[in-house]
């Protein structure tokens, strides 16, 4: 029916309200923001959201044999309504639904059913049909469709983590990649290692880049924040490269944690060695989480020497290889250095080791005293060192790989492990007298014994593996950098030296009572020093 | 049913538009007493230069009715006149899907016009609102005093439903008298079979045997527990269970 009118034209449609639609008119609702053009979508998939069923289903016993019974459930009802527990019942009417659009690579949304839509007012639909009347649908329910984020997002604890570091991370690009990588990993162990890793991974290989002349930059938050910011542009492309030198930061880290479990036996201040997940035991390094407990610069002074890598475990060699990727000159000149020195070293300790236990006893208490960081009387004895030295021990091939670590632990448990490997013993004549000597606390010895002749020097030929700890090898090693008890230790293992742990320890604790060494407190330890 | 989740996008590529339109709830409810076809109303459109401006609905003359409680339905009557408020539907994108019985989804179209159906202000709808405010202000509960006393709970000395029920039952079944061990136990194996805890009473009930010879029993051939949730319970031994597998051994 047309009504014509001056201006305007206006008609007259005829309403209809269908009474038996089997179809129930809903609402998608988007947001303005998200852009949403449904004629863009060329295919869609919807299905409600059932994630939430398992919160009402409750906890679900067996029903009817093995787990189950007599009654459970009634017993469960009456329970429930004898607390006036009112459980809401699983609606799926209720429940979000999930949009999918054009397949994979499209978008996804979730709806959420909007409340009270049709309490007060209904919402009707009007549709034009063919015949020009308009046919009013009643709206059933009304969902509010939100895009789903598609990106990797942080979980609540990492942005909580990122969020403290926001003033010092300036490339925010790499915030994901890290998360990347340490899922990577995660992927290959414990979750909880993994992350550590990944963390350390993060904050080591930031300083990958920095010239590094002390161990303790490892320790220093400040380093970290420097190197942070100085990544900045580079920390993509660095990040290969941190994770080479992850490990290695580790490797160092350990070896400054092992420093610190010896020096007094006291707890590691140190808080960033809280929750590090340390193996003292372990002989493999399986991956650079783990922690295994090899020390790099031993590691990397095992490189030149060839030889030791048959009484090497693997992963040393891996590490000493990273340890040669990074090309640390500081390694690199210590491992020359100790080379010949180390050598010495474990020959001096294999004679020493191989001497009477008593020795052992004796010193003991010394050397616990000695180690504990007490002012030491100079120690008298090298020149004997020399001398005993001079009984080289054969080839060790069978030692077991005890790790460093075991030297740095307790002594007890150190000497049980290297009491296990094999010991030459070729005890000569010359080495009696040492002992006696060394028993005697001999005052004689001017302490310059370390310009005292070292025979053993001479013998810087090593047999395989053989290391030497002698008091110039000590001298050396102090001279160039202020080390702690536990990083000296670290340099002359057991099983390179044949000297069991608590010899080492001993043995060691002379040599510096010889060479008393200056001091210095860095970062809470103790730190020997020699200026030459 | 593969193409369950599938939505039927036709209605969103021919881009059809409607109108959602908010409509009182007296109005709705005329419109379900509508017969026939369905038809309600007429809707007028006044268009000013291709754009809807004027609209407004008049609702059928059989409609009018409104059925109220406790009032004769001619006193009141619906408002016929019914402008429409015309407003955007803004930066929203609201699109109209419909499911099916059969769990089928369809999208039908956008919505291109949003309105509000607004009765025309007249007596008579002043009247249908306090009709309506009236209903709607009384009180769910109300007190109503009785007229008489209620004398018919009477205060039992003894339950007698339930003492017929005891002294039935103790007729019926006496002491429980002890059943030959073998029957007992054929009795508990075919109980746990169906489920794996029981508790003594359920036991003693589904058995018939005085509690003291089924504990004896039960020693033997099952293990009680205090499963950590409250009721203790009883369960057979492990070498007597084969649930996941064949029947049990004896």
């Amino acid at each position: 029916m047309q009504i014509g009118s001056s201006s305007s034209s206006a008609t007259e449609y005829v309403v209809r309200v269908p009474k038996n639609t089997s179809k129930k008119y809903n609402i998608m609702a988007f947001n303005a923001g998200d852009k949403v053009s449904c004629s863009t979508w060329t295919q869609a998939r919807m299905e409600r959201d059932m994630s939430n069923r398992r919160i009402y289903g409750e906890e679900e016993t067996p029903d009817g044999a093995a787990g189950s019974e007599f009654g459970k459930k009634q017993r469960e009802e009456a329970r429930r309504k004898k607390y006036g527990i009112v459980t809401k019942e699983f609606k799926v009417e209720d429940q979000p639904w999930i949009l999918k659009v054009n397949g994979k690579a499209g978008r996804r949304f979730k709806g959420l059913k909007k409340g009270g839509v049709t309490e007060n007012a209904s919402y009707y639909i009007f549709t034009q049909c063919a015949d020009g009347a308009f046919e009013a649908f009643p709206v059933h329910s009304w969902y509010n469709f939100t895009p789903q984020a598609k990106h990797r997002t942080l979980t609540a604890e990492e942005a909580e983590e990122e969020w403290g570091r926001r003033n010092k991370v300036v490339n925010h690009f790499s915030i994901m990649l890290q998360r990347r990588l340490r899922q990577q990993e995660q992927g290959e162990e414990e979750e909880e290692e993994g992350e550590k890793g990944g963390k350390k991974k993060k904050k080591k290989g930031g300083r990958g880049g920095d010239l590094r002349i002390h161990d303790l930059e490892d320790d220093l938050e400040m380093s970290s924040d420097e190197s942070d910011g100085s990544n900045g542009d580079d920390d993509e492309a660095k990040s290969k490269a941190k994770q080479d030198k992850g490990p290695k930061g580790k490797g160092k880290k350990k070896k400054k944690k092992k420093g610190s479990d010896l020096e007094g036996f006291e707890d590691s201040d140190d808080g960033d060695f809280e929750g590090l997940e340390v193996d003292y035991m372990s002989d493999e390094s399986s991956s650079e989480e783990e922690e295994p407990e090899k020390p790099k610069p031993s590691k990397g002074e095992d490189v030149p020497k060839g030889i030791d890598e048959m009484s090497e475990s693997e992963e040393e060699s891996e590490e000493e290889n990273k340890n040669e990727e990074d090309g640390k000159e500081e390694e690199e000149e210590e491992d020359g250095k100790k080379t010949p020195v180390q050598v010495e070293k474990k020959k001096k300790k294999d004679s020493s080791g191989e001497s009477d236990s008593s020795e052992d006893s004796d010193i003991e208490g010394e050397a616990a005293s000695a180690l504990f960081m007490k002012k030491r009387t100079p120690p008298k004895r090298g020149g004997v060192r020399g001398s005993a030295g001079s009984s080289r021990t054969g080839s060790r091939p069978g030692t077991p790989s005890i790790d460093s670590a075991a030297t740095s632990n307790t002594l007890r448990a150190a000497a049980n492990k290297l009491e296990q490997g094999k010991r030459q013993t070729t005890v000569p004549s010359s080495e009696t007298p040492a002992t006696k000597r060394l028993k005697m606390e001999p005052s004689p010895q001017s302490s310059s014994g370390k310009s005292t002749p070292q025979p053993v020097s001479g013998k810087s030929t090593p047999s395989s593996s053989d290391v030497l700890l002698t008091e110039d090898a000590v001298r050396r090693y102090l001279i160039r950098k202020p080390m702690t008890t536990k990083d000296l230790l670290k340099k002359f293992q057991t099983k390179r030296t044949g000297l069991s742990s608590e010899q080492t320890v001993n043995v060691l604790a002379q040599i510096l009572k010889r060479l008393n060494p200056e001091r210095k407190n860095i970062n809470d330890k103790m730190h020997f020093y020699l200026t030459e | 049913m593969s193409d369950k989740g599938e939505v039927d996008l036709t209605g969103a590529k021919q881009n059809t538009g409607v109108w959602l339109v908010k409509v009182p709830k007296y109005l709705s409810q005329q419109w379900t007493k509508a017969t026939g076809r369905g038809e309600v109303g007429k809707l007028r459109i006044c268009k000013n230069q291709g754009k809807a401006e004027v609209v407004s609905f008049t609702l059928n003359e059989e409609l009018t009715t409104v059925d109220t409680i406790g009032e004769k339905s001619s006193m009141v009557r619906a408002p016929r006149e019914h402008p429409f408020t015309l407003q955007t539907v803004g930066g929203q994108t609201l699109a109209v899907f419909t499911e099916n019985s059969s769990d089928k989804i369809a999208l039908e179209g956008l919505v291109v016009q949003r309105a509000e159906c607004r009765p025309a202000v007249s007596e008579n709808y002043m009247k249908l609102k306090k009709l309506q405010i009236e209903e709607l202000s009384k009180p769910m509960r109300f007190s109503q005093q009785l007229d008489k006393a209620v004398t018919t709970n009477y205060k039992p000395v003894a339950n007698h439903a339930y003492n017929l029920d005891y002294e039935r039952k103790k007729k019926e079944e006496g002491k429980r008298a002890r059943a030959d061990k073998q029957q007992v136990l054929d009795m508990l194996f075919s109980a746990f079979e169906k489920h794996q805890y029981y508790n003594i009473k359920d036991l003693v009930d589904i058995t018939k045997q005085p509690v003291i010879y089924l504990k004896e029993i039960l020693r033997d051939i099952g293990i009680y527990n205090v499963k950590g949730t409250h009721k203790n319970t009883w369960e057979l031994k492990p070498e007597y269970r084969h649930y996941q597998n064949e029947e049990k051994s004896d």
